[in-house]
């Protein structure tokens, strides 16, 4: 590994070292966009375990002020403790413009395997390098849950998605909703409780971040050919109104706890409070049913970042329809 | 009234669609059932089955409504039924101890009923505990019977099933399956015999005849390194591949199996039934569709185009061995019949190779060497497609050796696949080397494949039948051992014991391919 921080506008020089370390086997390049010190670390050690599981060439470009040259190290701990099977260039773009830093990163590619971005930044403006990067990737990888603004992250995505729909666009925050919409799906299972889903007049969802409550009333309603009546209403496809409650509560980034209340009956579903990888499932009312208990599936950054990349190309219907709808929520 | 519900992208939808269900992300399965555990006492359902169950549960596969029942000789009641299941898994599972609200939710739906295989009324008491499941468990009528007995109780099992109105007849709400674990007969004669009474039961779309083999993540990569890539299939061919070499070689010994072993030997235990699989999978036209049918209808065809064995060359064209006393790891070994229950002059192999001839039009011609040993240097399964040296050498200094192009299918313990091929030294002279491209599943997509056992519990669950196999296959792989089997006990091998354990089998072995210019390769 070298030391020396070799100079961002050497790129031969660059592309030299990576050669000298070209790994065995490489199924894919990670390109990483680091806006800030504070989030640096944290992406760094998850893209680390994306690596350190598929063979990869990271290229990790780094924005965050006064962040200038590039090294290049053969495997994601600096050292040669994974066989050699990865090989990372960390560049400091700081000085460079967005479409500098886009086409240095373009020309230190491996060629012939899919380029997944993991778009780490809050902002997803048209000016900033995003769009760039995102024409050159065959699959993009944001995180709409920031915790801080993301209602307002969600609406630029909408609309950068509506005007860039060729490459795959996975929202991490999207993708752990998942498990949940799997909990709620079931209870609509049984087709006798399928009317059930005509008469909804209420909807609450707990969670730590904004975007994870908008995402999972989005697609519910975009399932069920609901419109958004304000910021915290629908109404079904009758004219009848469905009040939507999101109270923030819990870890950010995921969902507490949902209920679905009928004409009839209520739907819950809760995380357990004393282990946060099950979440107990019933139903109240006329259609009560005992509780069950669902294993909640992985839904850390690393395993999520590592299915979107697995993934590959393709769009995603219904991600779509619920971002429009999430859209139309957030506008009001 | 009825509300027709229309989606909200136009596709046209209704109350027996849930329109939460597009899109979604989910491998469960989706049939409610019951999975009953013959034998639940034993060794395969305490180690395999069991913790396979728990991480279809864990990794939310099993349906949503599920009962398992466990049927034994064992005087249990369902609490030590459950609290031996918990230390199995806890001891077993790949996903480490069962842990709470899981474990309980999964041992509430965990019973147990004692009772022989011959008793009637320990049958209907089975009955009465899967009626009462689909009642309050809401398994609707679906049964999944696993026979993980003995296989000289299978008959006797399935009559009972009948008898106590457990069969499919019996069962218009629901669908009922069995998987039988293998050997599914011992002999030709016992397998048709088998097939008999499994028949007067169950349809055959109903039977799944497990061969944990097929489950494993390497074996179904065969077909998609066939049929997903572009660049194999035309090579794959007479032509261009001078043999192929099936490899199933275990370091174990019988691990006190001896009692079994002894009357079964290598070419039963792994060469009818593994090995042959394998055999027939790269050999296998391309399916028409990836369907259950399509593929095994193809892997039928293969084994129906295996050349019969010529009795005046069966012991030309086999090898079979024992292995004698040595060391595996540097610990010493006993040799065969020093094992307990082994007898002392036994003939049974414990390593066995067979030269196959597929007559068609693809592989005429192409020796298809298959082996399969125990106590051997190396556990090694993998399939490797030899192909033809080059036509005329143009590069290599005197004494270069230009190796054969070898594409290398590695099913366990490593998995993947390897490419050798011939490359240049670096340096002014043009000297010629044999290198390797290496592909490892581990590390190329850094995921564990699950357990074989859960794979197919779970296509059985599902109804998928692609990886079990069919009665006509079984058939032929017996008819086409059946000679070999008869010579091999009808012949003492003065020979016995021929290898060493840790070695790489006995010399009978080498001379089958010296005897054409080839050799194995090395374990």
């Amino acid at each position: 590994m070298n030391t020396d921080a070799i100079p961002v506008s050497d790129i031969e020089a660059i592309q030299a070292e990576l050669t000298r370390h070209k790994p065995a086997m490489t199924t894919m390049n990670l390109v990483v966009w680091i806006d800030s010190d504070i989030k640096r670390d944290w992406v760094i050690e998850r893209a680390t375990r994306v690596s350190a599981k598929h063979p990869s060439r990271t290229i990790i470009l780094d924005s965050s002020p006064g962040r200038t040259g590039a090294f290049v190290r053969q495997s994601p701990n600096g050292a040669d403790d994974d066989g050699g099977q990865n090989s990372r260039v960390e560049i400091g773009v700081a000085d460079l413009t967005p479409v500098a830093a886009c086409e240095l990163a373009t020309s230190l590619l491996a060629p012939d395997v899919p380029t997944v971005l993991w778009w780490s930044a809050d902002s997803l403006n048209e000016d900033t390098a995003f769009r760039c990067f995102f024409d050159n990737a065959d699959s993009a990888v944001v995180d709409s849950s920031l915790g801080v603004r993301d209602a307002s992250t969600l609406d630029e995505l909408s609309t950068f998605y509506e005007q860039h729909r060729r490459v795959a666009l996975r929202d991490l925050a999207w993708m752990r909703l998942h498990p949940w919409q799997d909990i709620i799906a079931q209870f609509f299972d049984d087709p006798n409780l399928r009317e059930e889903l005509f008469s909804i007049i209420k909807l609450t969802i707990v969670s730590g971040s904004d975007a994870e409550a908008l995402y999972l009333s989005g697609w519910l309603a975009s399932r069920l050919g609901w419109n958004a009546v304000g910021h915290d209403a629908f109404t079904d496809r009758y004219g009848h109104r469905i009040r939507f409650q999101h109270e923030r509560d819990g870890q950010p980034r995921r969902v507490h706890s949902i209920a679905i209340t009928s004409a009839t009956s209520t739907y819950f579903g809760t995380v357990d409070k004393d282990d946060n990888t099950v979440v107990r499932v019933w139903v109240e009312g006329k259609n009560a049913r005992e509780e069950r208990i669902f294993p909640l599936q992985a839904v850390d950054n690393a395993s999520l970042i590592e299915q979107a990349a697995l993934e590959g190309g393709g769009t995603d219907e219904i991600f779509e329809t619920a971002l429009r709808m999430v859209a139309t929520l957030i506008d009001g | 009234m009825t509300q027709t519900l229309s989606r909200p992208d136009g596709v046209p939808g209704g109350t027996d669609v849930n329109p939460l269900r597009a899109g979604v992300a989910s491998n469960r399965i989706t049939d409610p059932c019951n999975v009953v555990f013959f034998g639940a006492s034993g060794d395969l359902v305490k180690r395999m089955l069991m913790p396979a169950m728990y991480n279809l549960r864990l990794g939310d596969i099993m349906p949503n409504n599920y009962g398992i029942v466990g049927f034994s000789r064992s005087e249990w009641d369902t609490d030590q039924f459950r609290d031996e299941m918990h230390k199995s898994i806890d001891e077993f599972s790949r996903s480490g101890p069962a842990k709470d609200p899981l474990w309980s939710d999964f041992a509430k739906r965990v019973s147990y009923v004692p009772g022989s295989f011959d008793d009637i009324a320990a049958f209907k008491k089975l009955k009465e505990q899967i009626d009462k499941n689909d009642e309050e468990l809401g398994t609707q009528n679906n049964r999944l019977f696993y026979l993980s007995t003995p296989p000289s109780v299978f008959s006797q099992i399935i009559g009972m099933l009948e008898q106590a109105g457990l069969g499919p007849r019996n069962n218009p709400k629901g669908w009922t399956r069995i998987i039988i674990e293998k050997p599914f007969g011992t002999d030709l004669d016992s397998a048709r015999a088998l097939q008999l009474e499994v028949g007067k039961v169950f349809d055959e779309r109903q039977v799944y005849r497990i061969d944990h083999y097929l489950g494993k993540e390497p074996v179904q990569d065969i077909m998609a390194l066939r049929f997903a890539n572009v660049i194999f299939e035309p090579i794959w061919n007479r032509r261009y591949i001078d043999c192929v070499q099936i490899t199933a070689a275990e370091t174990v010994g019988v691990e006190g199996r001896g009692g079994y072993y002894d009357n079964a030997g290598a070419l039963r235990d792994m060469i009818q039934n593994h090995v042959t699989n394998l055999l027939a999978l790269v050999a296998m036209e391309p399916p028409v569709t990836s369907t259950a049918d399509a593929i095994r209808d193809e892997k039928y065809k293969v084994l129906c185009a295996l050349r019969a064995m010529d009795p005046n060359k069966i012991m030309q064209d086999t090898a079979r061995g024992q292995y004698d006393e040595g060391s595996i790891g540097g610990k010493p070994v006993p040799g065969y019949r020093d094992e307990p229950s082994v007898s002392p002059q036994s003939n049974t192999e414990t390593y066995a190779a067979v030269k196959f001839y597929i007559d068609n039009w693809r592989w005429a011609d192409v020796p298809f060497y298959l082996r399969s040993g125990k106590r051997l240097a190396r556990k090694n399964s993998e399939i490797a497609i030899r192909f033809k040296s080059i036509p005329h050498k143009l590069f290599g200094e005197t004494g270069d050796h230009i190796g054969n192009n070898t594409l290398v299918m590695k099913i366990q313990p490593e998995e993947g696949v390897s490419l050798r091929f011939s490359a240049k030294v670096p340096g002014p002279k043009m000297h010629i080397r044999s290198v390797s491209m290496d592909f490892n599943y581990g590390t190329g997509f850094g995921v564990v494949s699950a357990p074989a056992y859960e794979r197919l519990i779970g296509d059985a669950m599902r109804g998928d039948a692609t990886l079990f196999t069919r009665w006509d296959a079984v058939e032929r792989a017996w008819e086409q051992c059946m000679p070999i089997l008869e010579r091999w006990q009808n012949s003492y091998d003065d020979s016995f014991p021929n290898y060493s354990a840790g070695s790489q089998g006995p010399p009978s072995s080498d001379r089958l391919l010296a005897a054409e210019n080839r050799e194995w390769r090395k374990i």
